[in-house]
């Protein structure tokens, strides 16, 4: 990067991956004087793995998405590697998903087996420049490790979560003998999973904002992918097509057009697309500052 | 603001209450800034010209309104240069036409003639101020324009015969968006077609 970087977002990085540490720790230590820390490792590491190694390979399966050579998509290919050139990646599979909706993912176990995804439908409504800053946030994705990153992070709400299922089955209930242990242990993973769930999000959204600035500062065209979010959000089809004196002729006689539900303008939100557009107009414009 | 607008649709006075909100023509003011970062920052420069479309009343007072702003832009010609013309498009909307290199002179007197209708009792006839760009390296024009019915700006950016540029319209937005009031629903940019294409909505 060449402008300075976002310390307030690696600050808050920091913060959240520490607490999750803190409270693994706390959970464990919690955890090994009900099961054994024996149990513990186990579990965790089989699951850890297998996370680690067919992460890639899961989520293609899930999006129906098929590895794609060159003299198939041929453009997509020549993009990806000029990306990586610029990024200093080695270069990726390539999958495409056959479906509408348009969305793009990076997955792998490193930077050597990563693999970056698009569906059909982000080829069909993205135009070149828009498109590269897509993929170009994906290889940011890549090259911070993100999937390490957050496969790491989230070993223990998974472990939670099977502690909770796993206690319900063999504990919970009302003919306890001796379970009580069970019981408490079976509430701190509850509490451990849903605080952890939380961090999770956060730092998912951290890497997120990371990723855009990443990507930026690959293609050098923060407002590229600004654009494509908004074209992927569908807000850049609510805009009317139809003239303003048209449509004043007809409001002088009919109610006014259709409003967002009167539930969602009371308790409006920003959607985090809005709030990274906005930070990629920022960086924007501390690069033409420059 | 959106609790009451849900209440006046509810019970049917939205219609009613649209047409007949107070415009402000202070917030035309705005755009003497939008001016400057749009060329700084969007290489858009002003085409020297904007326009306030409004809708007639077949009344002799509103004439006479009418007449009113006339005299003032008249007036002002004569100090600032700007000039005006009326005009009619094929939707049946009027404009006033004014054209000055100085953008600065551009939105006095907008505001003067919007200023104008208020005082006299018919800004609810105001329809919208529009104010026009064109970027040189690609022939590219821009509009912001000026809602008198919802009292905020938002851009249009035509290309070719009725279609519109939402990429540019939302980077424009998100620039000068701070600097002017900006719709933030994108279902009221509105667009105003010119009358044949490439030309201006005011021609």
């Amino acid at each position: 990067m060449e402008w300075k970087p976002d310390w307030g977002l690696r600050g808050r990085m920091v913060l959240t991956m520490f607490l999750l540490f803190a409270l693994y720790i706390v959970f464990v230590a919690v955890l090994s004087r009900f099961v054994g820390l024996f149990g513990i490792v186990i579990v965790l590491g089989l699951f850890s793995l297998g996370q680690f190694f067919f992460s890639d390979r899961l989520a293609l399966y899930s999006m129906g998405a098929s590895r794609v050579d060159a003299d198939e998509y041929p453009k997509l290919h020549a993009t990806i590697g000029r990306l990586c050139q610029q990024a200093d990646l080695p270069k990726p599979d390539v999958a495409v998903a056959d479906t509408r909706v348009p969305n793009a993912f990076a997955a792998g176990r490193s930077q050597k087996h990563s693999t970056v995804c698009v569906t059909r439908g982000l080829l069909d409504v993205l135009d070149e420049d828009e498109l590269e800053g897509v993929l170009a946030h994906e290889l940011a994705h890549v090259k911070n490790r993100d999937v390490m990153v957050m496969t790491i992070a989230s070993f223990l709400s998974t472990i939670a979560f099977m502690i909770v299922r796993w206690g319900w089955l063999f504990g919970g209930g009302r003919n306890r003998q001796g379970g009580g242990g069970v019981v408490v242990a079976v509430l701190v993973s509850l509490v451990v999973w849903i605080v952890s769930f939380v961090l999770i999000r956060a730092l998912s959204r951290y890497r997120e904002y990371a990723a855009d600035r990443g990507g930026a500062a690959i293609t050098g065209n923060p407002t590229a992918l600004a654009s494509a979010l908004l074209t992927i959000s569908g807000r850049m089809d609510r805009v009317p097509q139809e003239d303003l004196r048209e449509q004043s002729e007809m409001n002088a006689f009919f109610v006014i057009p259709i409003r967002s539900g009167f539930v969602g303008r009371v308790f409006s939100t920003h959607p985090p697309t809005e709030r990274r557009v906005e930070r990629l107009r920022e960086m924007a414009a501390e690069m033409e500052r420059r | 603001m959106g609790l009451f607008d849900s209440l006046r649709s509810a019970l049917g006075f939205g219609a009613e209450a649209d047409a007949t909100r107070e415009a402000d023509p202070e917030d035309l003011f705005g755009m003497s800034t939008a001016y400057l970062t749009m060329e700084a920052d969007l290489d858009f420069a002003p085409v020297g010209a904007a326009a306030l479309c409004f809708s007639s009343v077949d009344s002799t007072d509103f004439a006479g309104a009418v007449d009113d702003v006339e005299a003032i832009l008249r007036a002002g010609e004569e100090d600032t240069g700007t000039t005006f013309r009326r005009h009619e498009d094929d939707h049946g909307y009027h404009w006033v036409v004014l054209e000055d290199s100085d953008p600065e002179d551009l939105v006095t007197s907008v505001h003067f003639a919007a200023d104008t209708f208020v005082e006299r009792g018919y800004g609810s006839r105001l329809l919208a101020a529009v104010f026009g760009f064109e970027r040189p390296r690609d022939d590219r024009r821009a509009y912001w324009v000026y809602s008198f019915r919802r009292g905020a700006y938002y851009p249009f950016v035509p290309t070719g015969d009725h279609e519109r540029d939402n990429g540019s319209e939302f980077k424009l937005a998100s620039v000068l968006d701070g600097e002017l009031d900006v719709e933030d629903d994108e279902r009221y940019w509105y667009p105003l077609w010119p009358d044949r294409p490439g030309g201006h909505p005011w021609e």
